[in-house]
């Protein structure tokens, strides 16, 4: 049974998504339960596996036993797949997400949705399914394959949403379709030098035989503007504010963390996989735009934060500066920096999910996330103000969240690089997010006088409900749990998950 | 002349691409972003048929006897070889030790990919017009200019 768990991790929410839009149409109690069950056995599975890599290898596991053919110099003839120690850590923080998530929409999804919600959580599940596979595949074309599933049903779980929803959802399909087709031309240019798609076979070939090769180097090039379109990189950034801001809290809480990490980390494994390090190194040219670009997307991101009331808002432009974090930390293309970004992806999956989670059940509650009109929060929802401070001092690095060392490793990796502007736009970013931190508190704290007080009105408690409340907490208390495990996940996972070149 | 004939093939697949990329980014109606995109996929579609194809090969089932005594050469696709550059044949000497009479067979894989993009294809632009449409529904215009200037009033 334990052999077949890698394919399981994708096959239960794809499983799940079947049968939730089945069963939607005679018995819709039943899609829920069905679809909290497969990421329920989606989330063991990868967990299960998550610790077994470091026990025992890389774990290959290949669909319909079409595996390596000795008479063809150990060429993988069908799709494989495998958990490695880059992608077994996103593969547990997507699955657990996804299954707070999905436990944390009910209620949101019941007040939002009312009478439309017979296929949203099989579009949920199919997303997840979809991502996962981007994850877990060896294979470049059914990454792509995967890239277009996921894709599919966020434009359908972004257009669930009010008025302006439908326009932002168009904007995001054609922005995602061109990327989507410039990396599957990158494929094709990378196909046609290689022979194969095979990811373990390419990293092969490509260093061996084609570091000179100018067709490869267009593949490279198309394959990772294709990513960038889809993780909303600077100049590409532009559909993500809207998607995000107008779509229902629970899309928006299960895409914003999830959607754009996992294109950062099909862009990851695209450069230190498949093309390895050495490449980037010998291309200067890219690299250096690449970290420019990333840290103009760091400055953007922050600044238009700044210039936002609309909390969702606000943390829409915090994702596109995250972007540039991870994006701006593995073109560093030397270990801190790679590190940084690894485990940035994990960190800000967190980070992101938090906060979407608490600006959710501040919706549930008052009907909107306006900056301006949160006073007294702190004394309305404790629970909820508390994670929001936590999610923030995250976001800003506090030491003992995970935002700290994600950011320590970055900036000594930039350091190494000598790329000091990318070292400021890390701090200034800090510095905003800061600012907009102390906003929030003097809003949601200070405006109103303490209702303890005698002679001071008296603001009634009203949490969210627990089923929304319990997944928002754990969330902000992981950031806490990631800040104090970073050492194991460095030394157990992301140290060995860099290229043999690197160790330092 | 000598250098566009046996570039066709590409030449019309960025042709086309440019042309679906344009329309995509740059017109304003929703529906000719939707063609655009269409056009787009089909020229990606048609590189990747195109760097499948061989001259004078046939179907690839591999049989005991050759060929093209089997199926006889009315099978063998149109098309042309891409060039073929020294890195590659290193390549696939590398990873070929011993390789089948591929010259004789067009490759299967790249049709069979396409199978698959034409599904996305299709699906994407599925997805897309619906929404165009719910987008129509509520600012009874295609006209993305229009509907920017609805959602600010």
């Amino acid at each position: 049974m334990t052999e077949h768990l890698p394919i399981l991790i994708v096959l239960a929410p794809l499983l799940g998504a079947v049968f939730a839009a089945l069963t939607s149409w005679f018995w819709p109690r039943v899609s829920f339960p069905i679809v909290l069950a497969g990421l329920a056995i989606s989330c063991i599975s990868s967990l299960l596996l998550v610790f077994e890599v470091p026990a025992s290898g890389v774990i290959h596991y290949q669909l319909g036993g079409w595996g390596k053919q000795k008479e063809y110099a150990d060429m993988v003839v069908g799709i494989q797949i495998s958990v490695d120690y880059l992608n077994g850590l996103i593969l547990a923080a997507v699955t657990t997400i996804a299954l707070l998530t999905a436990i944390y929409s009910r209620p949101t999804v019941e007040r939002e949705l009312e009478g439309q919600q017979r296929y949203f959580y099989a579009l949920f599940s199919l997303l997840v399914a979809g991502l996962l596979g981007i994850t877990i595949t060896g294979d470049i074309f059914n990454l792509y394959v995967f890239m277009e599933i996921a894709a599919l049903s966020s434009y359908a779980l972004l257009a669930y949403g009010k008025k302006r929803a439908t326009m932002a959802s168009f904007n995001y399909l054609i922005m995602g379709t061109m990327g989507a087709c410039l990396y599957l031309l990158g494929v094709g240019f990378v196909f046609v030098k290689a022979g194969t798609l095979n990811i373990e076979n390419l990293s092969q070939i490509i260093p061996d035989s084609l570091f000179s090769s100018q067709a490869a180097f267009v593949g490279f090039v198309l394959i990772i503007v294709g990513a960038w379109s889809k993780m909303a990189f600077f100049p590409m950034h532009g559909w993500l504010t809207n998607a995000y801001t107008y779509a229902p809290t629970a899309s928006g809480a299960l895409l914003a963390p999830l959607a754009t990490k996992v294109s950062v980390y099909a862009m990851l494994r695209i450069m230190i996989t498949v093309y390895s390090i050495d490449y980037i190194i010998q291309s200067p040219n890219i690299q250096t735009i690449a970290i420019l670009l990333s840290t103009i997307a760091i400055l953007v991101g922050s600044f238009y934060s700044l210039t936002q009331t609309n909390l969702r808002k606000i943390a829409c432009f915090f994702i596109v500066s995250e972007i540039g974090y991870m994006v701006g930390g593995a073109w560093l293309a030397n270990a801190p920096g790679l590190k940084g970004a690894i485990y940035h992806v994990v960190a800000d999956a967190a980070m992101t999910s938090a906060i979407f989670m608490v600006i959710g059940c501040i919706i549930y509650r008052l009907g909107q996330a306006d900056l301006k009109k949160l006073d007294g929060l702190y004394y309305r929802m404790p629970v909820t103000f508390i994670a929001l401070v936590i999610t923030m001092a995250a976001l800003i690095g506090v030491p003992p969240t995970c935002g700290f060392f994600s950011k320590f490793y970055l900036i000594q990796g930039a350091a190494q690089a000598g790329t000091w502007h990318f070292v400021i736009a890390l701090l200034i970013s800090s510095l905003i997010k800061a600012i907009i931190l102390f906003r929030i508190i003097e809003i949601a704290y200070n405006k109103v006088p303490n209702p303890a007080k005698d002679g001071n009105e008296t603001i009634p408690r009203e949490e969210a409900p627990l089923t929304m409340l319990i997944p928002t907490a754990l969330v902000a208390l992981g950031l806490i749990a990631l800040g104090l495990a970073t050492d194991t996940l460095v030394t157990d996972f992301i140290a060995k998950a860099l290229p043999a070149g690197l160790t330092s | 002349m000598e250098e566009i004939v046996p570039k066709f093939n590409y030449i019309v697949v960025v042709i086309l691409m440019m042309t679906g990329l344009w329309s995509m980014l740059a017109q304003s109606n929703l529906i000719k972003k939707c063609i655009g995109m269409a056009i787009f996929q089909t020229g990606i579609i048609l590189f990747f048929i195109s760097i499948g194809a061989k001259n004078n090969a046939s179907i690839p089932i591999v049989a005991k006897e050759p060929l093209g005594q089997v199926l006889g050469q009315a099978h063998a696709p149109e098309g042309s070889q891409p060039p073929a550059k020294p890195e590659l044949a290193a390549a696939k000497a590398k990873v070929y030790p011993d390789p089948p009479d591929v010259n004789k067979l067009t490759n299967p894989l790249t049709q069979i990919l396409m199978l698959t993009a034409i599904v996305v294809g299709v699906a994407t632009l599925g997805v897309g017009l619906a929404l165009a449409q719910k987008v129509y529904q509520q600012h009874n215009s295609f006209d993305e200019d229009e509907i920017l200037e609805n959602q600010t009033k």
